[in-house]
């Protein structure tokens, strides 16, 4: 039990929801502990259930790992899977970009670092916060995403989004993926392949590199792996000064 | 103001429940009409004049279930819809279900009711990846 | 004081027609730009996914400053019982109402989904300004409506006042909530600071009062009804407050900003070496749009000269218009802080590029052109413009 305790200790450091978290972790505690580390408890079928804040999923991405080939794969899974980037009218910044490679120079040292920046999924969204009709939204289990059937185009969004994360169509679209309604005069971005993440599987993103620079993961759950590695290392957000506490974090920048 | 949305309302109703009179459908589609002659089709729209006048409440209240809460069944999704009731051309390709004639606009055409599903979502059944 | 009689305009002659005519054609090309961009996506205008917000918005931002600007006229009259303005109440309260709606029906028009507008009304995110920007747009909308039918009706006439003070106060927190679509952005250096509220309220002032005496001067001068100088030198006084308020809001928004490391990058990009945007700066904002008409109001060779005063309005108007330009698409072309400490080499690089269309600039003309329009047909069938504004008239203890 002691094992467990600090473990929830360290849990406060993860979320605010220290409350809920405690009682859950030492109710369900004592069957888990022998189990060790499990990856994340997926259960592989549609859920009849609505998602629940007890969950948060959040990324991991290593940049000392993560090679630029790491990344450009990532790229190529999100398009082939969201099916955005065939924009043939779209020029330049007119085209989507879900995810995208950075390349950073520390201004003092020099030393270049690359990471794939994509939505944050913050706990406290600006561009929800902005949205004039609720388009905009977080799913309980931190999921940021854009409901299209109420977005009107107004981009506002996008002018509150600290990461660039966010792309408007800009052009007529069709043969969209089945999963991923896309069209124009709509806000779009990264959803943490939340389709995917519903039938207990990991974004395409993720499943494309091969070692572990990027890890997915619940971050509430304390025998989850992107949980236990946030325990070990030195991680950070993009932007911490806006306290947003963003569930996609980064190692080595 | 009321009185003329209740003239509206009615003048709606009316027309779809003129449709209803008949079970017969100008363009079921190939996957519904399959089913409907093998006699299953009462499986899945236990009560036409329910599913045509009711349609579009189910599938706004499971678009927002499936959006908002990640309920992802099957039953009222629009990709149900769009896989049974699509058909295919001579060369054996899909024909967008919101095309002239097509299953879902032959109905909304003629009632003069706008049908905006397509201008995000596929309008074919799944593309082979 | 005399009696003021507030009179329709004739609206036969060939110029009303001429009028008419040309801002007609306006609205058309502004129709046919809303059809042309919204057929075809945005990809056919110059806005991108880093200049999200293009010449639309100024043009709107700008006539919705203006319009709540336009309504100082009645409050100075109401709220400050001063009785010189009291026969422009009811003009005021109209170009307001004009001013607003062209703007609104750019903005309208610009969303990439116009055809689900039913959706901003019904849908509301109390926590977003934008949407509290909506009800204090349409209440804007009552609120004067209200208060114009107060100023027709003379058995309403007593509470003129209480709903002039109303009408004050609602316009103020809607040019607050205007300016805080952009003072609340905490993402964007350009943006996030307080001030932007204050500014905004001080420019509604002048650019509202500069359209005002535009369409005063017009309107009196092609009806060939007397307006006196008692009257206009008081607004061309007003006016030149007004404009030396913006630039001292302007000279503090910069240099607080300048005081803030984090942002010395965009005030050096807007001030000193930002190409288009410093040029649009100094030589537009500063100088055609403040210098020069305070010249113009103040200097002894060109005071009191009726035709200076309209060229120092319109000024105002181009200046005012450069300025939401600097603040809209300069805070957006320059790239947000993503790496404090950081350069970043790839992926999200440098100033971002923006040339507006002419579909674009068709729209914001459009809404010019639908106040206009608005204001020369009502007061064709409304009594919204007195008789005479002759000195006389005005102000009875004026000396001849």
């Amino acid at each position: 039990m002691n094992k467990r305790q600090t473990a929830v200790q360290m849990d406060k450091n993860l979320n605010r929801r220290e409350f809920i978290k405690t009682t859950a972790a030492t109710t369900a505690g004592v069957a888990t502990i022998a189990s060790g580390i499990t990856l994340t408890t997926y259960a592989n079928v549609a859920s009849e259930n609505p998602v629940t804040n007890e969950k948060r999923w959040g990324m991991l991405i290593d940049t000392n790992k993560l090679t630029e080939t790491d990344i450009d794969d990532m790229i190529d899974a999100c398009q082939e899977e969201q099916g955005w980037g065939s924009e043939i009218l779209s020029t330049g910044d007119q085209k989507s970009g879900w995810i995208k490679k950075i390349k950073v120079k520390d201004t003092a040292t020099d030393r270049i670092s690359n990471l794939a920046l994509m939505c944050q999924h913050c706990e406290e969204p600006p561009c929800v916060d902005v949205c004039p009709t609720n388009a905009s939204m977080k799913r309980e289990d931190g999921i940021v995403l854009v409901d299209k059937h109420l977005c009107i185009g107004c981009r506002y969004c996008m002018m509150a989004c600290p990461y660039d994360a966010r792309s408007f169509v800009h052009e007529e679209l069709t043969d969209q993926r089945e999963h991923m309604p896309r069209g124009k005069g709509t806000v779009e971005s990264c959803t943490m392949c939340v389709h995917k993440v519903d039938k207990g599987e990991q974004p395409a993103c993720v499943e494309a590199v091969d070692s572990d620079a990027v890890i997915f993961g619940d971050l509430y759950d304390s025998n989850s792996k992107i949980n236990q590695t946030l325990k070990k290392i030195q991680s950070a957000q993009i932007r911490a000064d806006l306290n947003l506490n963003t569930a996609v974090r980064y190692s080595g920048i | 103001m009321n009185r003329w949305l209740m003239v509206l309302f009615s003048l709606m109703t009316t027309t779809v429940f003129a449709h209803t009179d008949s079970d017969s459908h100008a363009n079921l589609g190939d996957r519904a009409t399959e089913l409907k002659e093998a006699g299953e089709s009462k499986n899945i729209h236990p009560d036409l004049t329910e599913i045509r006048i009711m349609h579009p409440d189910f599938m706004m209240h499971k678009r927002d279930k499936t959006l908002r809460q990640g309920v992802r069944t099957k039953r009222n999704s629009l990709k149900a819809c769009v896989n049974c009731h699509s058909s295919t051309d001579k060369n054996d390709e899909y024909i967008p279900i919101n095309q002239q004639g097509q299953f879902c606009s032959t109905c909304h055409q003629k009632v003069g009711t706008s049908l905006d599903c397509f201008s995000c979502h596929r309008s074919t059944p799944k593309e082979d990846l | 004081m005399s009696i003021i009689r507030y009179e329709q305009t004739q609206g036969k002659s060939l110029g009303f027609y001429a009028l008419i005519a040309g801002l007609g054609a306006f609205i058309l090309a502004a129709l046919g730009a809303v059809y042309f961009m919204e057929h075809n996506g945005h990809h056919v205008t110059g806005m991108s996914n880093r200049i999200v917000w293009g010449l639309p918005h100024v043009f709107a931002l700008f006539l919705i400053v203006a319009a709540s600007g336009a309504l100082n006229i009645a409050s100075i009259a109401s709220v400050f019982n001063k009785k010189v303005y009291k026969p422009l109440s009811r003009l005021s309260g109209l170009v307001a109402l004009a001013l607003l709606a062209g703007g609104l029906m750019v903005l309208v028009l610009d969303l990439g989904r116009p055809d689900r507008l039913i959706i901003a009304m019904t849908e509301y995110n109390f926590n977003s300004i934008f949407a509290w920007n909506i009800i204090l747009y349409n209440g804007f909308f009552v609120i004067i409506g209200v208060y114009l039918w107060m100023m027709f009706e003379r058995r309403m006439n007593k509470y003129s006042r209480t709903i002039g003070i109303a009408a004050f106060t609602w316009r103020l927190i809607l040019t607050t909530g205007t300016g805080s679509i952009f003072g609340f952005l905490v993402a964007r250096q350009a943006y996030d600071a307080v001030i932007m509220a204050p500014m905004f309220v001080i420019m509604s002032f002048a650019f509202g009062l500069a359209f005002f005496i535009l369409v005063l001067m017009a309107s009196y001068k092609w009806t060939a009804r007397p307006l006196g100088n008692a009257i206009v030198n008081r607004l061309s006084n007003l006016l030149g407050v007004f404009v030396a308020a913006v630039m001292y809001f302007v000279t503090v928004y910069h240099l607080g900003n300048l005081y803030l490391a984090e942002n010395s990058g965009v005030e050096n990009f807007i001030l000193v070496d930002g190409g288009i945007y410093t040029k649009l700066f100094w030589y537009g904002q500063i100088i055609l749009g403040g210098l020069v008409p305070l010249a113009l109001l103040y200097s002894p060779a060109t005071k009191g000269n009726r035709t200076m005063l309209g060229l120092a309005s319109a000024l105002i108007i181009l200046g005012g218009i450069v300025q939401l330009y600097i603040i809209i698409i300069g805070g957006q072309a320059y790239p947000m802080e993503l790496f404090p400490g950081k350069e970043i080499l790839e992926g999200y690089v440098g100033i971002a590029a923006y040339t507006p269309t002419l579909p674009e600039l068709m729209l914001g003309l459009g809404g010019i052109a639908v106040a206009v329009i608005a204001i020369t047909y009502l007061v064709k069938f409304l009594p919204f413009l007195p008789e005479s504004l002759a000195d006389d008239v005005v102000d009875p203890h004026h000396k001849k």
